[in-house]
């Protein structure tokens, strides 16, 4: 009971726990993918920034490569340098575009890069100035045109601007790193915390499935014990019973020998008595013969004696008194036969045979054809499942049924029995049904106790044969049930296990 | 002639031996009949006096046995009887209201000569003795010697 209890308890906490493990597992892989993508957000974030960064570098590179390639165009005029000046001059707007384009998410970033390019298409206006000028040999002029863009507005705007966009950027990356390295960290401390969390879970789910484990091995130790226990009881009450019921057996068996004993006696000595009575009143018919003839008349040994008057009063007396006394003690042997038989019956050991059924109570009803001719009766045999039981047992049973079938019909009306059956759940059921005398409802239960009768006393019996009956019956772990009513006939339903075997009956048989 | 056959009668109840000696009389049968009413009297009889060379030397004996005695079973006294070297060969009638199979059937094993169920009814019991009677007038019994 407490084990049931504590296994039932084991089973909700456990669904609890795995409940809360799987909640906690899937807040993790919920909490992982959020950081992947945000770091893989975070990344791209700062490979953007370093590809800005580097855009200005390329920004600022092409512009000086422009500038000195228009410086070295001034010191030398060569066609090679003036070709660089172009290739040079040609990137930088696309360069600065592509920033401009990089740029184009952050507000502060694109007024930004449109003041650089403003200040870019400044300077390059003055490159192209100062290139020009010089095709035109006036050196000196593109001397102080380039001169002037040396530390003029332009160059300090460019320089300035770049500067606050490359200040900007690293700010982003700084703080693009930051953002990156906390994501991670987060992601480290959920997947942590959760696998804790998980392991602990487990741990303790472990922990109670060791619990319920010794619980349901106490539990089953308890049950083999008290299985044990049961079966010792069993064992010993069947013993027990066993041991009351050979006692009673061997006390009936006793008793009804030791009261033979005496019965001899008693009918002996009482038939010693009647000879005694016999020589008696012959010796009075005799005296009285010579009193009343006045010779002695020899009366023959063994020869009823004469009598008149008083004497023969007493004599009939005597010979009443006798034959009462030894009709009670024929009946009293009868009844103690009848129960040294039962007890014989009772210690006899059944043996399950395998019986037809209809062959077997043809054989029967055959053996009591001549009683049924007698009685003016026909039995009847209806359709009867085989059945495997004691061959003797069954013979007996249905004897008697029979028997008392054709011993109780009514006067003056054909008997008619029949005997049907069926199987049922294991059990052949088979009636036995007259119309005969019938008994009346409250002898029902009367009937079947030993040495007691029902009805009009008009057969012999001893009341026995339905004791008999029911106890064969029991012994073969089945029932025997009537119905019946005054005058209408009688049905008595024998209700027998279709297998039977000794062991079901075990050794208390 | 042969020695006079001398009739044991063990027997507890002394109404049965008295209608049992009354009709063996009856049939015509004159031997001696000593009765013993317990088990130990005639088992003190049979083996202490008989083999101590006392006094039924010589003598021919008939057992009339019941199975029911109050301080022994007849079957014991039949057993020890059947196993005397003297009086093994004496006949043994068991006269005994038991009338189980199984118990005939032990008797007969042990050795014993006729075995007989007292019936309740007179007439039988009477009959039953007066053949039993008929039974000892002609059979030969051989004296105890050895």
């Amino acid at each position: 009971m407490v084990g049931a209890l504590a296994l039932r308890r084991f089973g909700s906490s456990q669904m609890v726990i795995l409940s809360l493990g799987l909640a906690v597992l899937i807040a993790i892989s919920a909490a992982s993918i959020f950081f992947v993508y945000k770091s893989r957000d975070d990344a791209d974030w700062i490979v953007h920034t370093v590809e800005v960064q580097n855009q200005i570098a390329t920004v600022l590179l092409e512009i000086r490569r422009a500038e000195s390639a228009t410086r070295a165009y001034l010191l030398s005029p060569g066609p090679q340098f003036l070709s660089e000046y172009e290739t040079a001059s040609a990137l930088i707007l696309p360069a600065v575009d592509k920033l401009a384009e990089l740029t184009s998410d952050n507000p502060f970033q694109v007024q930004n890069s449109i003041k650089l390019r403003q200040a870019i298409e400044k300077r390059m206006s003055e490159f192209a100035r100062g290139i020009d000028r010089l095709k035109n040999n006036d050196v000196a002029t593109s001397i102080d045109v380039l001169r002037g863009g040396d530390t003029g507005e332009s160059v300090q705007a460019i320089v300035a601007i770049s500067r606050t966009m490359r200040a900007e950027e690293d700010r982003l990356f700084a703080l693009r790193n930051t953002s990156a390295d906390r994501s991670q960290q987060l992601a480290a401390i959920v997947t942590t915390a959760g696998s804790g969390i998980v392991i602990a879970l487990a741990g303790f789910s472990l922990m109670q499935v060791r619990r319920a484990f010794s619980a349901r091995d106490n539990a089953e130790r308890q049950l083999r014990e008290n299985n044990a226990n049961l079966e010792t009881t069993v064992d010993e009450r069947t013993a027990d019973l066993r041991e009351a019921n050979d006692e009673i057996q061997r006390f009936a068996y006793i008793v009804s020998h030791d009261l033979r004993s005496p019965l001899v006696n008693i009918m002996g000595f009482t038939s010693e008595l009647e000879e005694l009575r016999g020589d008696i009143f012959r010796r009075i018919a005799s005296k009285t013969a010579i009193a009343s003839d006045g010779e002695r008349a020899i009366e023959p040994v063994n020869e009823e004696p004469v009598l008149e008057g008083e004497d023969k009063k007493l004599s009939d007396e005597f010979t009443e008194a006798l034959g009462f006394i030894k009709s009670s003690i024929g009946r009293m042997d009868r009844l103690i036969g009848a129960i040294l038989n039962l007890t014989r019956e009772g210690r006899r050991e059944f043996r399950p045979e395998h019986i037809d059924l209809n062959e077997f109570l043809q054989g029967i009803v055959s053996s009591v054809a001549h009683q049924a001719a007698e009685a003016d009766a026909t039995i009847r045999i209806e359709a009867l499942p085989d059945i495997t039981s004691d061959r003797l047992a069954i013979e007996q049973i249905f004897s008697n049924l029979i028997d008392n079938a054709l011993k109780y019909l009514k006067a003056g009306k054909p008997g008619d029995v029949l005997i049907r059956g069926r199987g049922k759940l294991g059990f052949a059921v088979v009636e036995v049904i007259d119309n005969g005398r019938g008994i009346d409802p409250k002898d029902h239960q009367r009937i079947f106790d030993l040495f007691r009768r029902a009805g009009a006393q008009d057969r012999p019996g001893q009341g026995i044969g339905l004791a008999h009956v029911r106890a064969l019956v029991r012994r073969l772990n089945g029932t025997l049930n009537v119905t019946s009513e005054l005058d209408n006939g009688s049905t008595f339903t024998v209700t027998l296990p279709i297998n039977w075997t000794a062991e079901k009956r075990g050794k208390a048989a | 002639m042969s020695v006079p056959v001398k009739i044991i009668m063990i027997e507890d109840d002394e109404g049965h031996a008295r209608l049992i000696e009354r009709n063996i009389r009856r049939a015509g049968v004159n031997n001696e009949i000593m009765p013993f009413t317990t088990g130990t009297d005639a088992v003190k009889f049979l083996f202490e006096k008989a083999n101590g060379g006392g006094s039924q030397d010589g003598e021919a004996l008939l057992i009339l046995l019941d199975l029911n005695l109050p301080d022994m079973t007849g079957i014991d006294i039949l057993k020890r009887v059947k196993q005397d070297a003297k009086l093994k060969c004496a006949p043994v009638v068991v006269l005994t209201t038991t009338d189980d199979a199984q118990e005939i059937k032990r008797c007969y094993e042990l050795g014993c000569n006729v075995y007989i169920t007292k019936p309740v009814n007179y007439e039988s019991f009477a009959n039953a003795i007066r053949q039993l009677g008929l039974f000892f007038s002609v059979i030969q019994v051989p004296p105890t010697q050895s």
